[in-house]
């Protein structure tokens, strides 16, 4: 049998070789090089499949393929460090590679329906830019160490940048590529110092095997071993605290946590498949997937894991509140996103490993729909976004309607559509481990609270686009979408049907079935996978222990799912009584002032803004003080030069008798001096 | 005497334009100006030497030829190659044929002179890498000064006199220092010397010949000359405060001598540190740390923040050099072999970023004639090709891995991270880190402002995409920035061979 | 008259060198016009003549003498140039005051 994993490398190739495809010959191509991302993207997946299959057949694969700088020699300092590229292939990563290659694949078809039949310019750019985009995320995932993962990390910021900012003539697209990349460059800022440290600390970065550095880190917590390196005065357990925080910097960043979430719903102004990969399966995913990498790390430090769940559970509350005063569609599903992310990071946090998992691939698959269905309304409506437009286009297209639909019943997580699984496995994971700790509790607490306003403003969002009455021209008679459009929709649609059925643990906990939690069996390396690397050595190593409310473990399981359904069903009764009928109106004025700080978004865009013109107004007065003082110094050396010259030059009269008395008087004191000093007088 | 050809070739080729009519002399200029880059490109691929040359590690290509006898101490023609100073000898030779390319649209008078001084610059660029004399370095590292400030004073913009003989008297002033301070030493060392071969004084001062001058003790001397060679080389750098001159000199000077003063220009100052000051006096160097530590800090900041002041685009890539070249002396100071390889790396690789960014935002100009960023918008919509490519470099200098100049900043901070030789390392390297953050803010806005949104630019004429003999050293110049960001081992391996020496030379306590 | 010559202590005739001299000097630094000035030059001349010559006679040898002889041959050779530069002067100022032509100054 050919080795699966030795095509690794081409799943990330393939892509990029589109990439470059496009932007050398794009423009001679038809579709401005559509067909060639969309078979590099399917071969990528097919590829991916394949790989997936052999670790299901009991393989995983560690290998490192790339020296990038050589091992170094004697000296002083952190020496024999390995700056490597290779490829981990466990369940985690096979699994990302199959979501990340699908969802790329719909997404390039779903361009051809979005951007070629709707005439844009500039397509080779923007093939160009998904192949990249998609290249680097891959590379990301297969990525064996933490230097790969950042470098590929920031690639996939850059390309986000570009594809983002890809409207480049509009004013508004190249400023939020800008702030998207800033801002996330901000988080990648303490990542990179985190890096440095995890190579400064343990010598390696890798993830996997028993000197990796989440290994290293146990062992030397364990006292079974040693790490090389820890900054003066701190103890091991702080430091490794610390160089998980620093890491999380990034995840905050990529994956729009707060306090840096405020890149996400600006990047809106991206093309909306775009908008579909980046929140689907690229760069937001990057940094909750880069946190089940290197789990083994985080689980050592409880500090740290408090710190994800509390900054994940708060996120999801807060921007899941936001999301209820938004106009525009696709601002709606940012800030979702955001809220989901915080759900993810929640579950981490809270020790739930295969939960965030589950609802990164759930969240992948309908998050990916809702906005790849956004795109298509966006089409019928002619690139109006604003849902006070819209209304009625139930009937005018029924296959968006009914995916979208589809999508919004999973992320409000209504029973039995995929993410009521995921988001209830979360709470679950979040409460029994929570009984134990406050902290994990609030964010419990949260994340339980988001349920209802996620529930509520997705189905406002439904209610107002496809409900009622047509408010108008456009929805009266919205443009017809191609099967490029429907045939995506129609794949994600039933993934976010059925998604749930790969980790049904609440069914089997209840019922006591065998068997039916594959995602959990899958992650804890029952067919195959790397030592170290699966859940039960995480939940071994972990912090957390568990607590039950009554009625023990099943009964846990019940109420746990009962409150959560409950409130979501809570919440969508509201958004039906409120905006289910014919003509809706705005009801957010009866939130009165609470209103405008959720429109504002808390001001937190703001209050960056205010920091970065402090920032600019530091730099002028740094300008200021250059000019003035230091090259004042300098021109004033010179000036002084000058003007003094000036003054001396003024001996040279030219008058004869003038030379000749200075001559004289100072033959004279030269005389004296001597005289003086040699004793002549004495 | 391959080494000698290429520079002879070099020094007859500038004659030989000095000599040619204008109409072709930018075309003969850059034809003889391949020869030098095929001939080192030629010295790299049988480049097999180990060690440092001053530590008595192998010299390649080296010649030694007795020339003059000076104070009972010999002069030579000494010149030879190491690991640190091939890849600066392969940059300019690079670096220069680009740069005459980059010329031929801009430069519309007095053409045989301006090229005949461009080739004059590179045959003693070379020197300055080559030579491991003292006084044939010296004559170099001087005679660098000249065309340069021709270029400046002659091609430049309007404030052009102001710019080149500030430049000039700036840097020639702290040439005085430090020649006065590397004299000391040669004087202190006494009669354990016999010439002024530089690996014979680097050894000489690690064998302990320092001895008591004037009576001076030995250690006060070593300070001395430490710190006068530091201020000396500061500015050529340039370092914070003595940067003032390097914003004037790249306004006023035309592209391609921009190229050649950020790409080669500065690391001569660098160079010249790593050769002198951390080479042969380590201790002196780690009894400082923390002082230079600092200003390498305070470079990276304070001048990312005047960057971010700027509104000339030719100024912002003025003031980011001397942040990126911050970076370099932290790599210096650390005393590690990332350390000090990184530095070296980061010169290479800085080069030829800087050379990138200056090189497209010249062509920008010579299609708009401004640079001020409230002046243009949107020139992506007109120059897509060049602006692509000013975008990637601004990536490039952003510090994107997989583009050379992640690999030297990353190189850098793995070194001084937790290195032993400066207290506080964690906090001076992640102060400096910062510096990727303001690098990203200042290009980021200003390129929103210029490149982005709807086309503005008011002309009496139509902006349009820019020749083809303008954008290929952009493009070439690209190709080499990623290729040496996925492999850097090709620089780095021979690079750290070379610095390895330098490490072992500094004795650390606990 | 040689015995009376060399009776006199050579203070003497060095003060009056010095006497000499320094008419000739304060000629040189009062006096505007460069006929006198070319005449001061010459009393500062003989003023060192004679110090050559008193102590060639003190010492009894003749190389101070020579030396007298040669500065006479140079003074005869400095008054023509002289009186030429003065001439030129002349014809290019209309005047002989040294302090009019201060062309040559800063």
């Amino acid at each position: 049998m050919v080795n699966a994993f030795a095509y690794v490398p081409a799943i990330v190739l393939l892509p990029f070789f589109s990439f470059l495809v496009a932007l050398g010959a794009g423009r001679y191509l038809p579709k401005g090089g559509a067909f060639g991302g969309i078979a590099a993207t399917a071969g990528s997946f097919l590829l991916s499949v394949w790989v997936a299959a052999t670790v299901a057949g009991g393989r995983a694969y560690d290998e490192t393929l790339y020296y990038w700088a050589s091992e170094g020699g004697a000296g002083i300092g952190p020496t024999d460090i390995e700056l490597t590229f290779g490829v981990l292939i466990d369940p985690l990563s096979a699994l990302m590679l199959v979501i990340v290659t699908l969802v790329a694949l719909l997404v390039h078809v779903f361009s051809l329906g979005y951007m070629n039949d709707e005439g844009e310019t500039g397509l080779p750019r923007y093939y160009a830019g998904l192949g990249l985009f998609t290249a680097s995320m891959l590379g990301f995932v297969v990525a064996d160490n933490l230097l790969m993962a950042f470098m590929f990390f920031e690639l996939v910021g850059l390309c986000s940048y570009l594809l983002i900012g890809f409207h480049f003539r509009e004013p508004g697209p190249p400023s939020a590529a800008k702030k998207a990349f800033l801002v996330t460059r901000f988080g990648d800022y303490f990542f990179l110092v985190g890096v440095v440290a995890v190579f400064a600390t343990f010598g390696t970065a890798q993830f996997a095997g028993p000197e990796s550095f989440p290994a290293l880190a146990d062992a030397a917590l364990n006292g079974s071993g040693s790490v090389a390196w820890t900054p003066g005065g701190l103890d091991l357990g702080t430091w490794l605290t610390v160089v998980g925080l620093l890491v999380l910097g990034g995840v905050v960043g990529k994956s729009a946590q707060f306090p840096l979430h405020t890149w996400l719903p600006d990047a809106m102004e991206g093309p909306t498949p775009v908008s579909a990969l980046i929140h689907a399966a690229t760069m937001v995913a990057a940094g909750v997937y880069l946190v089940a990498r290197m789990y083994g790390f985080y689980v050592l430090t409880p500090t740290t894991m408090a710190v994800i769940a509390f900054v994940g559970g708060f996120t999801a509350l807060f921007a899941a509140t936001m999301g209820v005063v938004k106009d525009e569609l696709k601002q709606v599903l940012a800030y979702s996103t955001i809220s989901q992310y915080g759900y993810m990071m929640l579950a981490l946090g809270a020790g739930g490993y295969v939960a965030a998992v589950f609802h990164l691939t759930t969240h992948a698959f309908f998050k990916a729909l809702l906005f790849l269905g956004a795109g298509s309304v966006i089409i019928a409506m002619h690139h109006n976004e604003d849902m006070w437009d819209m209304g009625g286009l139930k009937s005018k297209m029924p296959v968006t309607y009914y995916t979208f639909l589809a999508g919004s019943l999973a992320l409000a997580g209504i029973f039995p559509f995929a993410g009521f699984w995921s988001k209830d496995e979360i709470l679950y994971e979040a409460l029994v481990h929570g009984l134990n700790d406050p902290l994990l509790l609030g964010g419990y607490l949260m994340g339980l609270l988001a349920v209802p306003v996620t529930a509520f403003y997705t189905f406002r969002m439904v209610f107002l686009t496809f409900h009622g009455e047509p408010r108008s021209d456009t929805a009266r008679d919205p443009e017809s979408v191609r099967w490029n459009v429907k045939g995506p929709l129609t794949v994600l649609g039933s993934l976010a049907v059925v998604t749930g059925l790969i980790n049904m643990v609440p069914v089997q906990k209840v019922l006591g079935l065998e068997g039916i939690d594959l995602l959990h069996r899958w992650l804890d390396n029952e067919w195959g996978g790397i030592e170290g690397l699966s859940s039960h050595h995480y939940a071994d190593i972990g912090p957390y222990s568990s607590a039950y409310l009554v009625g023990g473990e099943v009964g846990t399981v019940l109420v746990g799912a009962a409150v959560s359904l409950g409130l979501a069903l809570l919440g969508l009764g509201l958004a039906w009584r409120l905006y289910n009928v014919p003509s809706p109106t705005e009801h957010t004025a009866k939130l009165g002032g609470i209103k405008d700080v959720l429109y504002n978004n808390y001001y937190l865009d703001e209050l960056q803004v205010w920091l970065a013109y402090r920032t600019e107004d530091v730099a002028g007065g740094a300008n200021t003080f250059d000019q003035g003082i230091i090259d004042g110094v300098v021109n004033g050396v010179s000036s002084v030069s000058l003007t003094g010259g000036g003054r001396i030059r003024k001996l040279q009269s030219g008058v004869v008798s003038q030379y000749a008395a200075l001559l004289t008087f100072g033959l004279v004191a030269l005389l004296l001096v001597l005289g003086a000093t040699g004793g002549w007088f004495l | 005497m391959i080494l000698e050809a290429l520079m002879a070739a070099a020094f007859v080729g500038a004659l030989t334009v000095f000599l040619a009519p204008d109409e072709w002399a930018g075309r003969l200029a850059f034809a003889i100006s391949l020869i030098p880059f095929v001939g080192s490109l030629y010295l790299w691929s049988g480049f097999e030497a180990g060690g440092n040359a001053l530590l008595g590690g192998e010299i390649a290509y080296a010649t030694q030829i007795e020339w003059l006898e000076v104070g009972g101490r010999s002069v030579s023609w000494f010149v030879g190659l190491d690991g640190i100073s091939l890849p600066l000898f392969v940059l300019t030779t690079f670096l220069v044929p680009l740069a005459i390319l980059s010329a031929w649209t801009p430069v519309d008078a007095r053409q045989s002179q301006f090229y005949g001084l461009m080739l004059f610059m590179e045959a003693n660029l070379l020197g300055v890498f080559a030579a491991l004399d003292f006084f044939l370095w010296f004559v170099f590292w001087e005679a660098v000064l000249v065309p340069m400030y021709f270029l400046i004073g002659i091609w430049g913009g309007p404030r052009r006199k102001y710019a080149a003989i500030k430049f000039f008297v700036y840097t020639n002033a702290a040439s005085l220092l430090m020649f006065i301070g590397f004299m000391s030493l040669v004087f202190a060392l006494g009669d354990s010397v016999s010439s002024f071969a530089l690996p014979e004084i680097a050894q000489a001062i690690a064998a302990g010949d320092l001895g008591t001058w004037f009576g001076i003790p030995p250690d006060r001397v070593a300070m001395v000359a430490f710190l006068a060679m530091f201020l000396g080389f500061a500015v050529k750098v340039p370092i914070v405060p003595f940067h003032t001159w390097l914003p004037d000199a790249h306004v006023q000077a035309p592209t391609p001598a921009s190229v050649l003063l950020a790409g080669v220009l500065l690391k001569m100052g660098t160079y010249a540190l790593l050769r002198f000051n951390f080479t042969m006096l380590p201790e002196q160097a780690s009894m400082l740390a923390i002082p230079i530590a600092a200003i390498a800090v305070i470079s990276v900041i304070y001048g990312a923040m005047l960057a971010l002041a700027q509104k000339d685009l030719k100024r912002i890539v003025a003031y980011s050099s001397v942040s990126s070249m911050g970076y370099v002396i932290l790599g210096l100071v650390v005393f590690t072999e990332y350390g000090i390889g990184g530095a070296t790396f980061q010169m290479v690789a800085h080069g030829l970023i800087s050379g990138l960014m200056f090189m497209a935002v010249g062509v920008i100009y010579n299609a708009t004639h401004t640079r001020m960023v409230g002046d243009m918008a949107g020139m992506a919509d007109r120059m897509p090709v060049t602006v692509g490519i000013l975008v990637a470099g601004a990536f490039g200098y952003m510090g994107l891995p997989l583009m050379a100049g992640f690999a030297g900043e990353f190189f850098i901070f793995v070194g001084s991270l937790s290195a032993p030789a400066l207290p506080y390392a964690p906090v001076f390297t992640a102060l400096a880190m910062f510096g990727i953050v303001i690098v990203a803010g200042y290009l980021l806005s200003a390129m929103q402002s210029t490149l982005f949104g709807p086309f503005e630019l008011e002309t009496d004429y139509e902006v349009g995409p820019a020749a083809f003999h303008d954008v290929a050293p952009l493009a070439v110049l690209l190709v080499a920035i990623i290729v040496l960001g996925v492999a850097p081992d090709i620089f780095f391996e021979m690079i750290r061979d070379a610095a390895v020496p330098v490490v072992e030379g500094v004795t650390i306590d606990g | 008259m040689t015995a009376v010559a060399a009776s006199i202590p050579p203070s003497w005739y060095l003060l009056l060198a010095s006497a000499v001299f320094c008419i000739g000097l304060f000629g040189v630094l009062t006096r505007r016009s460069a006929l006198y000035f070319l005449m001061s030059v010459e009393l500062m001349m003989n003023a060192a003549n004679i110090n050559f010559v008193a102590f060639a006679l003190y010492y009894g040898d003749l190389t101070g003498q020579v030396f007298a002889l040669f500065v006479i041959a140079l003074a005869a050779a400095e008054v023509a140039i002289g009186i030429g530069i003065i001439l030129v002067l002349y014809r290019n100022f209309g005047t002989t005051d040294v302090t009019v032509p201060a062309e040559m100054r800063w």
